[in-house]
């Protein structure tokens, strides 16, 4: 069975399929995360003490984390522009150097977290901490998410590479895409509980 | 291309299967079997109403303590029966089955552009669906705290709420890829000449339908986390401070909002009742042009009436919510918008009661059945009018009226469209025709009872019946002369369950039987595509023999000067080299 | 896409990426500065994350050349999501300045109250 426009463009639309459905998937997710961030917004402006727990937040390593993130943002277009400029070995490298990034990211966020229930601090204790729980919570599962499937492009998957160059250079730009939505996701995130 | 269809195996053919077909069947059967469920559920309920606190004869000692339908019992019965109906019965008939099947088919397309993707929205509905059920065997039941969850009740109930929140997170997943793989199939695969303005109205509606949900659901997803962790992580999102409950202060932080539950919730839900309408109206619409044997009334303004649908159905929301003091300005505004919404709702039924004007009309059961469509859901859009305004809706909020409104929408509505799309396509699925006869019978019966079910609802609700209530109201003293419609009500819905036994018999009946002549691949001689494709049935991977191309719209019936009455869509048009 | 259009692009990479951990920077010096007006600081904190928003959206995601189909899906996406925050900024309900959290607010009553003491 071989579906139409899988690696070329449709001529009509200039898009092939994986295009066209990771930008529904990320519109979802933009809906996903916009509920998310409006529930926010409406507890804490009709609770008056809602932000009282926000000077516990480590803004430091969240900084770092953002950093981290950014990076790893352009680590990741720049395994896609190798595979644009036919060279294998630069993709793995930056592909390699992408999950690296994540990694540190993860246990930045491991240390964030445990420091928080040393100090007692749970997403049981106030609306804002639970806020903080729930949306760095799924943040970080997204980027577990992303993880996986880079795994698989790094590791068994790049054979198709072999087979079906273009396909495989679009599965990898399908996966920058969605990861750089996942960085600009943690752009807001950041100030949005750690800064504002 | 069905030739390169190697020797698979079973499990791979038929259940782990990546092919749109069989995918669309295994829909087809499983969210049947939910309707049924979900069905059944409500008639044994509607022993409860009918003969409160008696003994439920045969059945009720087999199930339940003393026989009866406790008031918890019915709670969860309640909640699972909307929960069920909706989200594992309609919406994965409409498109899980029917979009799956034939949207495909009706662009020319081999397949869904990601078979893969379609295999796991399959499994994730049935793993959705499966946890929903684990529910009824917890302590405490399933869910109980209606379909809508309101906290901060659903918050505090048993653990069959936890099990319904992680059902939905699955079922949101598999609607989800479900639906995005519709819109890049029909974006990217329609065949040569297959322009938008060329689609049949039943793929149009698949796709606003599949925008509806990729954008609406997400945010249920949103509140469906949050209500997890009010219930798992002792959060208070949707708790206010100093809540009582069972005669204590909830010992939780609060803070909350219950009100942020309800927003999230009906941002989904009330696009979802467009999920289940639109598609639908997509079926009825083909069904009606085919048997009318005349073109639909201006598709054009049908196709812009249903995209203009599916965008202000995001705007609607809150007129569910006009109890929750949410002021004038708000209120006004949502007045507004819903006011908005019923017109092109009109422009669409006008439209196809304008088609039936002067038509041939041919009087088979899919047609019986989608022109029946056509009334009962005018009654329960005019009915909804009074809802969508805040003066009348709030005496009419949460009683019968508002249960007779949205079943007229979606019983006699979209359960009818589906039983005249399943009559329809069934000889394009197992190249075998329904019995006339029989369907018939199914179709009279189920009109009537229906009716007798839903239409007294208007009564009692106008009387002031609350709904959700386990004894049917007869502590009611204001509504006392509408009490004894519940026992007609119940008789009529245990006959409706009748009526439905010549469907089920009819199609086991024509399955079994074996026919030497080969039928008709377009019996109903139709000209959209699906009908051309003679590849399936049998079942085999893969569409289309030559791929077609496309000439002409959906509905070419009976044109002037053309050789035949009906003219395929896929027939090439003489004229247009000279164009 | 030509090999030298791909050399600029890195360039273009590598300047995104730069203007990103300055405005990182910037917000996090920002956000040490008191404002009078609450909600000057929480505009400039947004501003800035909107303008990251936009570096990485328009080039690490191509959005700014992209094809029609994708804007047209993304301008339909936020004008629902403009809808879904509506829901907490123009809510009746909104209780910022009370001192318990009610739940339900009742502006009828709110206005009874207060045409009764006068
Ligand atoms: C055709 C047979 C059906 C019958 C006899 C029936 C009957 C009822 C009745 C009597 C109630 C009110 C229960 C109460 O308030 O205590 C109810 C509730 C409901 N029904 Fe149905 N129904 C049918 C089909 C459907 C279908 C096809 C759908 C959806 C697609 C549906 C969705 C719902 C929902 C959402 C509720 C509200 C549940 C709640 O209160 O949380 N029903 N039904
Ligand atoms: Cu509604």
């Amino acid at each position: 069975m071989q579906i139409p426009y899988n690696e070329k463009l449709r001529p009509d639309t200039g898009l092939y399929n994986a295009k066209l459905g990771i930008w529904l998937f990320l519109a979802s997710e933009i809906m996903l995360f916009g509920g998310l961030f409006s529930a926010y917004v409406l507890l804490r402006s009709s609770n008056a003490d809602f932000m009282m727990h926000q000077h516990y937040l480590n803004v430091p390593l969240a900084t770092l984390n953002t950093i981290i993130l950014i990076t790893s943002s352009v680590t990741m277009v720049m395994a896609w522009v190798s595979l644009k400029l036919n060279d294998l070995k630069k993709y793995k490298l930056y592909m390699l150097l992408t999950l690296l990034c994540s990694v540190g990211f993860l246990i930045v966020k491991f240390f964030e977290y445990s420091a928080k229930f040393e100090h007692h601090l749970y997403p049981s204790t106030d609306n804002f901490l639970g806020t903080y729980f729930t949306l760095t919570g799924l943040h970080g599962l997204h980027i577990i998410g992303g993880m996986v499937v880079m795994i698989y492009l790094v590791g068994p998957g790049v054979k198709m590479w072999e087979t079906n160059k273009e396909r495989f250079t679009n599965r990898v730009e399908v996966i920058g895409l969605y990861w750089h939505f996942v960085d600009l996701v943690w752009i807001f995130l950041f100030p949005a509980l750690y800064l504002l | 291309m069905s030739q390169d269809s190697h020797q698979e195996s079973f499990i791979k053919k038929y259940i782990f299967s990546q092919d749109h077909k069989v995918i669309g069947i295994q829909y087809g059967l499983l969210s049947l079997f939910f309707l049924l469920f979900g069905f059944f559920l409500m008639m044994i309920m509607r022993w409860q109403l009918a003969y409160p606190d008696q003994v439920i004869p045969i059945i009720g000692p087999l199930m339940f303590e003393n026989g009866i339908l406790s008031p918890d019992m019915y709670n969860s019965f309640g909640a699972m029966h909307g929960t069920i109906m909706i989200f594992l019965g309609v919406v994965p008939i409409v498109v899980g089955a029917f979009g799956n099947y034939l949207v495909p088919l009706q662009i020319g397309a081999p397949d869904m552009a990601f078979p893969k993707l379609n295999m796991v929205s399959f499994w994730s509905y049935f793993i959705g669906g499966f946890v929903m059920m684990y529910g009824f065997v917890l302590p405490g039941g399933a869910a109980n705290s209606g379909w809508t969850s309101y906290p901060p009740l659903s918050d505090l109930a048993t653990a069959g709420q936890t099990v319904w929140l992680i059902g939905m997170v699955f079922l949101i997943t598999s609607s989800l890829l479900g639906s995005m793989n519709i819109i890049v199939t029909i974006v990217q695969l329609r065949v040569k000449g297959l322009t938008y303005m060329k689609l049949p109205l039943f793929v149009w509606s698949q796709l606003v339908t599949s925008f509806l949900l990729v954008l609406a659901f997400p945010p249920l997803e949103a509140a469906a986390v949050f209500q997890l962790m009010d219930r798992l992580a002792g959060t208070s999102f949707f708790l206010p401070t100093g809540l009582i409950h069972g005669g204590a202060i909830v010992d939780v932080a609060g803070g909350g909002s219950p009100i942020l539950w309800q927003h999230l919730f009906w941002f989904l839900a009330h696009p979802e009742v467009y999920v289940l309408i639109l598609p639908a109206m997509g079926v009825v619409c083909e069904i009606i042009a085919n048997n009318t044997r005349k073109p639909i009334w201006n598709y054009k303004t049908m196709v812009y009436s249903l995209i203009f649908l599916g965008f202000m159905s995001f705007a609607v929301w809150a007129h569910h919510m006009f109890q929750t003091g949410m002021g004038q300005g708000m209120s006004a505004f949502f007045q507004i918008t819903t006011m908005i919404i019923s017109v092109p709702s009109v422009v669409i039924l006008s439209g196809l009661f304008i088609t039936l004007w002067g038509g041939r009309i041919r009087f088979n059961t899919p047609m019986l059945f989608a022109l029946a469509f056509l009334p009962m859901f005018g009654i329960g859009g005019l009915t909804g009018l009074p809802l969508g305004l805040a003066p009348s809706d709030i005496p009419l909020h949460d009683t019968y009226y508002v249960i007779g409104h949205f079943h007229y929408v979606v019983a006699p509505g979209t359960i009818f469209a589906i039983f005249a799309g399943i009559y329809f396509w069934f000889p394009k699925v197992t190249g075998k025709q329904l019995n006339e006869t029989l369907g018939k019978i199914h179709f009279w019966f189920s009109f009537v009872f229906m009716n007798g079910i839903f239409m007294p609802m208007f009564l009692q609700g106008i009387a002031g019946v609350s709904r959700r209530l386990a004894d049917g109201g007869t502590t009611y003293a204001h509504a006392a002369n509408t009490i004894h419609y519940n026992e007609f009500m119940s008789w009529s819905a245990w006959c409706l369950g009748l009526a439905q036994l010549p469907f089920i018999i009819n199609m086991i009946m024509t399955l079994i039987r074996k026919r030497k002549d080969k039928v008709d691949p377009n019996p109903w001689k139709a000209t959209t595509i699906e009908w051309t494709d003679t590849t399936s049935p049998p079942l085999g991977h893969g569409n289309f023999d030559t791929v077609p191309s496309v000439y002409r719209g959906p509905y070419e019936y009976s044109v002037p000067g053309e050789s035949e009455e009906f003219t395929p869509q896929s027939k090439k048009d003489v004229n247009s080299e000279n164009k | 896409m030509s090999h030298d259009n791909i050399q600029d692009h890195i360039k273009v990479y590598r300047n995104i990426f730069l203007a990103l951990l300055t405005f990182t920077v910037l917000t996090v010096a920002i956000s040490y500065v008191h404002f009078d007006l609450v909600w000057v600081g929480i505009l400039v904190g947004l501003l800035i994350a909107g303008i990251k928003g936009y570096l990485v959206a328009a080039n690490f995601m191509h959005l700014n050349n992209e094809k029609k189909m994708i804007y047209w899906i993304l301008i339909l996406t936020a004008s629902f999501l403009v809808l879904l925050f509506f829901m907490p900024t123009l809510w009746d309900n909104n209780i910022a300045h009370s001192e318990t959290t009610v739940l339900f607010d009742d502006p009828g009553g709110r206005e009874y109250l207060e045409k009764s003491s006068h």
